[in-house]
């Protein structure tokens, strides 16, 4: 009789420990309600309304959005913006993916010194990207820049231009300073991923014969394909929420002229206004919602093709 | 039991630190030999960090003929401003006087009924008609008393002008020819920026009032027998295009910095921007001897057109719980004293009647702008719609100098947003 009793008390004294581990989720339940649920709801309300900052008072439907897409200037703006977000994808894929890959390699081939390499393209991802924007900005410099200089000085003249300030190159010279400094990251979820492959898959490669291109095409590559998929979703994640490079280089007008516009400084600009004024919450709560649902598609589309070839594999 | 202790303890903590957070901050003690005084704290926000020391002394001059009284001084940053402003205002959580952004800037706040109508307050209806335009409600009632006027000007080095015997230029031709005069001897005629497309708008501003006539054009748009696409516009861009030879190379990727070290370092003779840059070129480059061409003449003018606006005023939230106390503070603000003393401290012309400005350079364009203003048409004018057509216009002239849209494009498109807008309002 005792000894159930002590075991009833057991049990309960078990279940209120359990029940206590709830209570240490809940400040991170708190702090992603407020910082991330709240504002998902409120932006896509805000989307359906009116609204100027001040008073939300007017229920349009989805007038902000057939505006985004019918008007002028929205429409145009919004395309162009649409197409660099695309571009930018389509940019970052080579100059981080493939380039971050390509190190990733080099640096599991045990070269002397991996360790320091290793380091050095991580580096920049510890930096702030205002200071990494604001270096870049005096790099980039027509007249004052470090590049145009070094080109210049090496006799490649006719090469040198207003990186920042043409058309032409402002949008890749953006996408080129992200990938700079984002690369770190990806090559050491690559090399993670190769470190994981087991040797004796490339000894038996090689001793069948199999030259390097053939082994990365057969081997390498398919088994790297977890970690492929995760940056690729990353980077198609990131190419559409970049703003920090473009703020931080272009402003939030995307200029010049709009070339380095993209959704997320469209947002900006409509919802938060410029110092002279143009505020339009619902408007730029519409553009966050689409470009949630952009998001959210894609990213979902992406999962479910590499889970297929997962399957057939 | 240890491990109940524990999470009391961290619930504990955290609601003694939002107790705190939420504790009536709105009364502190002050007086000196201990005799206790209950002063009421009134929070200033403003957009002027760099203002901060003047601010202080203003304040400190306030708070020495109003013992009760005391200001907190909160700047935040320009381009943050606005949405802290407008947060702080819906939340009903902020400020009890606030900065704010002329025109369109005031216009919405004091629509949405967020702050108090000041035409009562002693010495604010004193101050010039066209000023109190810039703070007033579609109701007609003024909401803040403008501290400054800005004024768009042409800066120039007197050395440089000096060594090739060149005086400054007067008209719109004469601009034209010394910037020649000065290209052809290596010298960039004037230090442009183009990056921030805003400058764009300044520096039409400045060599436009002369080519469309002033404010009778102004006075037409305003009547709407004519728009933007009208020739006399068409004519200000003509000559956004006459001065691209005089502006420095690539000058769409320049920031105002660069620009600005142009000018300091003699490489460029000329800069055009606000006079409130003469502020910064005496820290920067205190040696340099600069001369201000303050606009330029139209044909068969005596005084040139002076570009002006209000840069800002400060208001009182309705709401506030010591709106009285707001008010008094606004009253100062509205006396010739406080305009000498801004005057004097910031180089800034004032709004207040008769101050008289300290400074040579500030005194010379307080002059012409007294004798011969004239809005800045995009800003006092086109401040309105999202985006704006200031906005619009200025990333247009981006687009022209890079070969992207023609003039004419440049127009209509700045046309159709004020159609846009209209609409947008109704």
């Amino acid at each position: 009789m005792s000894s159930h009793i002590k075991e009833k008390g057991y049990f309960q004294k078990r279940k209120l420990r359990k029940n206590m581990v709830h209570l240490f989720l809940l400040p991170a339940a708190v702090l992603y309600g407020v910082f991330q649920l709240y504002p998902l709801i409120s932006a896509a309300l805000n989307s359906f309304y009116s609204f100027n900052g001040f008073d939300r008072d007017q229920f349009i439907g989805l007038k902000n959005f057939i505006v985004l897409f019918t008007e002028e200037p929205y429409k145009g703006t919004f395309f162009n913006a649409f197409k660099h977000n695309w571009i930018y994808f389509f940019v970052t894929v080579f100059t981080q993916l493939v380039i971050s890959l390509f190190l990733a390699l080099i640096i599991h081939s045990k070269i002397k010194g991996k360790e320091i390499f290793k380091s050095i393209f991580f580096l920049p991802k510890l930096l702030s990207v205002i200071v990494i924007g604001f270096l870049f900005s005096l790099v980039l410099n027509p007249t004052r820049g470090a590049l145009n200089n070094l080109l210049e000085a090496i006799g490649l003249e006719e090469l040198t231009r207003p990186w920042l300030g043409s058309m032409d190159t402002a949008l890749f010279s953006v996408i080129f300073v992200d990938s700079w400094a984002s690369i770190g990251f990806s090559m050491l979820i690559f090399l993670a991923g190769l470190q994981a492959i087991e040797s004796e898959i490339f000894e038996a490669a090689k001793i069948d014969g199999a030259n390097w291109f053939t082994v990365l095409r057969k081997i390498t590559i398919p088994m790297l394909g977890p970690s492929l998929l995760v940056m690729s979703v990353l980077v198609f994640i990131g190419s559409f929420e970049t703003f920090e490079y473009v703020y931080a280089m272009q402003g939030s007008s995307g200029g010049p002229y709009y070339s380095t516009d993209v959704l997320t400084t469209f947002f900006y600009r409509l919802a938060f206004g410029t110092t002279d004024g143009g505020q339009s919450i619902g408007l730029g709560s519409a553009i966050a919602v689409i470009l949630f649902i952009i998001i959210g598609l894609a990213t979902t589309l992406m999962l479910l093709i590499f889970r297929r070839k997962d399957f057939e594999r | 039991m240890k491990f109940k202790k524990f999470i009391l303890l961290i619930i504990l903590l955290l609601t003694s630190g939002i107790l705190f957070a939420c504790s009536d901050k709105d009364t502190t003690s002050s007086g000196d030999s201990g005799e206790k005084v209950d002063a009421v704290e009134l929070e200033l926000y403003s957009w002027r960090p760099e203002d901060r020391e003047a601010y202080e002394k203003f304040i400190e001059a306030f708070e020495a003929e109003n013992p009760g009284i005391k200001i907190n001084f909160q700047p935040f940053e320009s381009t943050e401003y606005n949405t802290i402003l407008t947060n702080s205002l819906v939340s009903g959580s902020g400020p009890d006087i606030v900065q704010l952004r002329p025109y369109s800037g005031t216009k919405s706040i004091a629509d949405n009924g967020y702050l108090a109508p000041l035409d009562d307050v002693p010495g604010v209806m004193d101050i010039e008609e066209s000023f109190l335009e810039a703070a007033k409600g579609s109701d007609g009632q003024v909401y803040g008393v403008p501290t400054t006027l800005n004024a768009g000007v042409i800066f120039y080095n007197k050395d440089i002008f000096e060594k090739y015997g060149l005086a400054a230029p007067e008209t719109w031709e004469e601009l034209l020819q010394v910037s020649e005069e000065l290209k052809s001897n290596g010298i960039t005629p004037i230090a442009q920026a183009g990056r921030a497309a805003y400058l764009l708008s300044m520096l039409h501003g400045v060599i436009s009032p002369s080519a469309y006539g002033g404010n009778d054009y102004v006075d037409e748009i305003l009547a709407g027998s004519t728009d933007l696409t009208d020739l006399k516009m068409m004519e200000t861009l003509d000559r956004m295009e006459e001065i691209e030879q005089y502006l420095p190379e690539d000058f769409i990727a320049l920031d105002d910095n660069d620009a600005q070290a142009l000018f300091y370092a003699g490489e460029a003779a000329m800069y055009i921007n606000g006079d409130y840059r003469l502020g910064t070129f005496e820290k920067n480059a205190p040696e340099m001897n600069i001369g201000i061409i303050p606009g330029l003449k139209g044909e068969g003018q005596n005084e040139p057109f002076v570009m002006n606006w209000v840069d800002g005023s400060f208001g009182v939230v309705e709401d506030s719980e010591h709106k009285e106390e707001a008010l008094k503070f606004i009253e100062y603000m509205a006396t010739k004293e406080f305009g000498q003393l801004f005057s004097d401290e910031l180089n800034r012309l004032s709004a207040i009647n008769g101050v008289e400005p300290k400074h040579e350079l500030v005194k010379q364009v307080t002059k012409a702008s007294e004798a011969n203003t004239t809005p800045y048409l995009l800003l006092v004018y086109f401040g309105e719609g999202s985006p704006t057509t200031k906005t619009v216009f200025e990333d247009s002239l981006q687009g022209m100098y890079l070969g992207e849209i023609t003039k004419e494009q440049v127009l209509e498109d700045a046309q159709k947003n004020v159609e846009r807008v209209a609409t947008e309002e109704e």
